[in-house]
């Protein structure tokens, strides 16, 4: 954060008034996230130390609910399955991304079909690409074991209905899925690359290696941040597509904590647990953000 | 300290925004005033029993309008009842789907004390079930129950005997395997049975059945016969693997209506969805019939003995915050539900009530295209009915648990016995301690 | 070859490889030829789902899960494309949703793009702070505060209208964040000349930032739009009546307690993906021709 310093009355005016020309701009927004969103989560920190069961009466019960976690062996198992799908999915989506957008910003024939192609996973129902991939990774009639088979391997993976692969399954999907997604950001980041930078570095005799080492990346210094910090985001919270995929099976292979909280707010009626554990996502998911923003920072002066 | 969240919320909410006092007070009640009531249900163009409710209890009782509201299905029901009862907005009238659910209401002080329409509704067996401390807070309007389901020309194909009513699950078990052979001696690709995915199709039976089995025990050794049955069929061929069922997506209504499996254990509920499909052409036409349950042992099986299946009753209950002059409809209303009249109404649109009187079992069997032999009159009319969950703070927390050792056992990621025996300390430390 | 053409201004209609002229480097055909082919592969693999979904829309309802999978419809049941318009308010849904998606997306750019600004070029005490309690709700699952948000919009009277949806969706954190990264990447001397040329921080907003970022703009309003078109937990938790359905929530009522019809439901998922899709391929060049070729100076 800016140090201001406050010794000379012009400063204290210029603070003034840029908190002001600030607050007017942020404020049309911030009326509906504070009143519609921040309350609200105000309100579920609250929660998170009661025994709320949603209906009525809540009480305050401590830490009571964070002790439980700490002695909940299924937490615990939830935590290592999302850290383990974070893990993945992140750089290899990130890659994927990326890639897509730097092939699909050329010109190419027909380029404006294949982004709209790329784009598709994000658009299409999310039921029918859980149905689809579970079909294809079908263990006996699934097509890719098919292939598997076809190329030598004997004892293909049994994907969605084993606890070893499911959560590679799931991570492959995650990725095919979200990858047209951030492709889009990249796009748009390349755009604020200006064209005379590359001009200049041909000029020099730059490679195409050297000209996307030195032109490409630190322009897209600004879109990449963005992208790392929702992509961690997203990978900590995914809940719509394991659910659909594998409902967290077989057994808890692929338990993701978003789910552990859905299962225990609103099909065991344990609000205030669910909101403890919830609590516990945010301070990780946060706690990785504010360390991106200060890398960032670092990287910025 | 005790605090109510809304009341929290509702302090935030006055600071943003003044707020017209609303809420009316008692009107005086004249019972032949007109008055409607509001009562939730789900795909009402697809599931006509909430409209088959309203209008024969308008027959009786001109003055109430039953009003229908539409909530979406599946678990997207509770999802959508439990934010509307937490902020006040749910209909008069709501359904619960299974004891599961009822619990979760009741222990949440969403469901007003009914007592007093329990008394006038005589015997019916699942009433029981919705007592809490020697007071009733729902009535049942359904009680479906897991019977045989058996397509009859594949059993001739196979040269396989049908069940007669003396089936116990090994004898269930042989059978499956013999069609299996038989099936595909003569080229057929159908399967001997199809198990659903459900965790009922195994836990259910079990639960009911074995003697001194008890879910809140945190004991599930009863289960592991059941399971290891299962496997067997799965491994030979006999039924598609539960892997398969999963990935595929398999759907019980495709297997069994389009003859791909001979067998089904299913509820009764599918008597009317089977009906259905025939008619309008998605299922093949075929003859089928009932057949109870297979057994735990031979006690209980032959049509002399009464054979024991499972299932949830399905309730309705009155929400606490109906208005005055609207109480005393809305209990009339589920002293309808739940009586002899909404049985036989019921009845007629293929759907099974919560007493199952001669006059029932005649219109349901009565219906175009259910089958006329006597075992499956017999299948259908006698049996001993367990509840699938004991009503208990903790029969939402095993059951879920029970669903992850469902799919870890029939996926064959565990043996049976580490399964069941990490159930059990799940059970202990995570569910049973609380 | 990853980089090399990103110097070209990106061409506004994809223009054809010019086959017919000489090139410099040897083999390039050949590479462009199979970069072609793996990228039809790869398009193949991305358009599989939604090809199933075709499939199985014009497939009976028992006939969608088969073992294996069927890839072609036999029969082709075509009934389904006139049932969904004839048994079911496809209509009033489609319209909901895109009512919804307009509105919000508008406000999400609009108000999201003015904060941006705010946290992106003005400094005042507390920002950093107020900014990363904007991106700490993003990290906060929403299932597990959408009975409070639930009971507070009650309280303000606006469960159960689409209103509801327009309040949840417009004021997100998304919108802002992204913005702001964007404002970053403008040169801060363009606003400095402009303010010693007498312009108001609005009229720097308004003039310099706003053309500038046409690319952001328009992929923060494709994103905004196309997960207000699909957003199904949303209106689940705050739609009731069946006349303020979106299409994601009149889906559902083809599925009763024991059985779906999966063949509408996937007749209906094809229908609502294709409106997006048309939108996506007309209005890709707002963010593919953005200011690289407005000649922006770094």
């Amino acid at each position: 954060m800016a140090t201001l310093p406050r010794t000379r009355p012009r400063n204290r005016r210029l603070v003034w008034r840029n908190t002001v020309a600030g607050w007017s701009f942020i404020l049309p927004n911030f009326i509906g996230f504070a009143v519609l969103t921040l309350l609200p989560v105000a309100v579920l920190f609250y929660v998170a130390f009661t025994s709320w069961n949603v209906f009525g009466v809540a009480e305050w019960t401590g830490t009571a609910n964070f002790q439980r976690m700490w002695g909940d062996a299924s937490f615990w198992t939830a935590l290592r399955n999302t850290v383990y799908y974070t893990a993945f999915h992140i750089p290899l989506t990130l890659a994927a991304a990326l890639g897509l957008a730097l092939l699909l910003n050329r010109k190419l024939r027909g380029v404006r079909f294949f982004r709209t192609v790329a784009f598709f996973p994000y658009v299409t129902s999310i039921v029918a690409i859980a149905i689809v991939w579970n079909q294809l990774f079908s263990p006996e009639y699934g097509p890719i074991n098919a292939l598997l088979r076809a190329v030598g391997v004997d004892d293909p993976p049994g994907w969605t209905t084993s606890s070893t692969w499911s959560m590679p399954a799931v991570i492959i999907v995650g990725t095919w899925r979200y990858m047209g997604y951030y492709m889009l950001l990249f796009l748009a980041g390349l755009q604020t690359i200006p064209a005379q930078l590359y001009e200049a570095a041909q000029t020099d005799g730059a490679s195409a290696w050297q000209r996307f080492v030195h032109v490409t990346i630190p322009g897209l210094r600004h879109t990449t941040f963005f992208v790392t910090v929702l992509l961690t985001i997203e990978s900590f919270k995914v809940f719509d597509l394991i659910l659909l995929m594998t409902g967290g099976g077989p057994g808890q292979s692929t338990l993701v904590l978003s789910q552990y909280i859905y299962q225990k707010g609103f099909e065991e009626n344990q609000f205030g647990y669910a909101s403890a554990v919830s609590i516990v996502l945010f301070a990780i998911c946060f706690g990785i953000t504010v360390i991106q923003f200060m890398v960032n920072k670092r990287g910025n002066s | 300290m005790k605090r109510a969240i809304p009341a929290v919320i509702s302090a935030a909410a006055a600071l943003t925004l003044v707020l017209a006092g609303c809420g009316g007070g008692d009107e005086p009640v004249d019972p032949n005033a007109p008055v409607t009531i509001t009562l939730a249900g789900w795909s009402l163009a697809s599931t006509p029993e909430f409209k088959t409710l309203a209008d024969g209890f308008k027959a009786t009782h001109p003055n109430v309008t039953v009003e229908l509201k539409e909530y979406a299905p599946g678990n997207d029901y509770d999802t959508q009842m439990i934010t509307d009862l937490a902020a006040g907005t749910a209909p008069d009238v709501y359904v619960m789907k299974n004891l599961r659910n009822f619990y979760t209401y009741q222990s949440g002080g969403q469901l007003l004390d009914v007592s007093d329409v329990t008394s006038g509704l005589g015997s019916v067996p699942a009433l029981a079930s919705y007592q809490v401390d020697g007071k009733a807070y729902a009535v049942p309007y359904r009680q479906d129950s897991w019977v045989l389901f058996y397509n009859k020309d594949l059993f001739a194909k196979a040269k396989v005997t049908p069940p007669d009513g003396s089936w116990t699950w090994d004898d269930y078990t042989d059978a499956t395997k013999r069609l299996h052979t038989g099936l595909k001696g003569v080229g057929s690709k159908a399967t001997g049975a199809y198990q659903h995915t459900f965790q009922s199709t195994v836990q259910g039976f079990a639960l009911a059945q074995t003697p001194g089995a008890d879910l809140l025990s945190g004991d599930f050794g009863y289960l592991k016969p059941y399971y290891e049955r299962s496997l067997d069929l799965q491994a030979a061929g006999a039924q598609p693997t539960f892997g398969t069922a999963k990935t595929n997506k398999l759907t019980y209504q495709a297997q069994f209506g389009k003859q791909q499996a001979a067998l089904l254990p299913m509820g009764t509920w599918y008597v009317a969805t089977l009906l259905n499909q025939q008619k309008s052409g998605d299922a093949d036409k075929f003859p089928w019939g009932i057949a109870p349950a297979p057994q735990f042992d031979k006690s209980t099986t032959g049509t002399s003995a009464t054979p024991v299946t499972f299932g949830d009753p399905t309730g309705l209950g009155i929400n606490p915050k109906i208005s005055k002059s609207k109480t005393a409809a809305a209990k009339a209303f589920l002293q309808y539900a739940a009586g002899p009249d909404a049985g036989k109404a019921l009845a007629g649109i293929g759907i099974t009530p919560a007493q199952v009187t001669d006059a029932v079992t005649a219109t349901l069997f009565g219906l175009d295209g259910v089958p006329q032999d006597e075992l499956s009159k017999f299948a259908y009319t006698k049996h001993t009915i367990k509840p699938e969950n004991p009503v208990s703070k903790h029969t939402a927390g095993l059951q879920n648990l029970l669903n992850e050792t469902h799919s870890t056992i029939l996926s064959n990621s565990k043996g049976v016995d580490a399964a069941l025996a990490e159930a059990q300390t799940r059970a202990k430390n995570e569910v049973l301690n609380q | 070859m990853t980089a090399t053409d990103l110097s070209m201004p990106p061409p506004a209609v994809a223009a054809p490889g010019d086959p017919g002229k000489p090139t410099r480097r040897g083999g390039f055909r050949g590479w462009r030829l199979l970069g072609y082919a793996a990228l039809v592969l790869a398009a193949v693999g991305l358009l599989l789902p939604f090809y199933w979904m075709v499939v199985a829309s014009l497939k009976t309802n028992n006939d969608v899960f088969t073992i294996p999978i069927t890839w072609l419809p036999d029969p082709v049941v075509w009934r389904n494309y006139l049932d969904i318009w004839q048994r079911s308010d496809m209509t009033t849904w489609l319209r909901n949703t895109l009512l919804l998606s307009v509105v919000v997306t508008f406000l999400q750019v609009l108000t999201g793009s003015f904060a941006a600004y705010g946290f992106a070029r003005v400094r005042f005490p507390g920002r950093n702070m107020l900014f990363l309690a904007y991106v700490g709700t993003i990290a906060v699952p929403w299932q597990s505060y959408m009975i409070p948000q639930f009971i507070l919009m009650s309280k303000l009277q606006l469960s159960n209208t689409l209103w509801s949806i327009v309040a949840l969706q417009a004021f997100g954190a998304f919108g802002v964040f992204l913005m702001k990264q964007f404002y970053e990447t403008v040169p801060e001397e363009l606003s400095e000349s402009a303010r010693v040329d007498g312009l108001s921080e609005f009229g720097i907003y308004r003039r310099i930032m706003l053309p500038l970022s046409r690319p952001a703009l328009a992929s923060l309003a494709l994103l905004t739009f196309v997960t207000t078109w699909n957003d199904y937990l949303g209106p689940l938790i705050y739609l009731r009546s069946p006349e303020l359905r979106t299409v994601q929530l009149g889906l559902n009522t083809f599925i009763s307690q024991y059985n779906a019809e999966y063949a509408l439901i996937m007749t209906g998922s094809v229908l609502s993906v294709l409106p997006v899709a048309v939108i996506f391929l007309l209005g890709q060049r707002h963010f593919i021709e953005g200011i690289a070729t407005t000649g922006l100076k770094g």
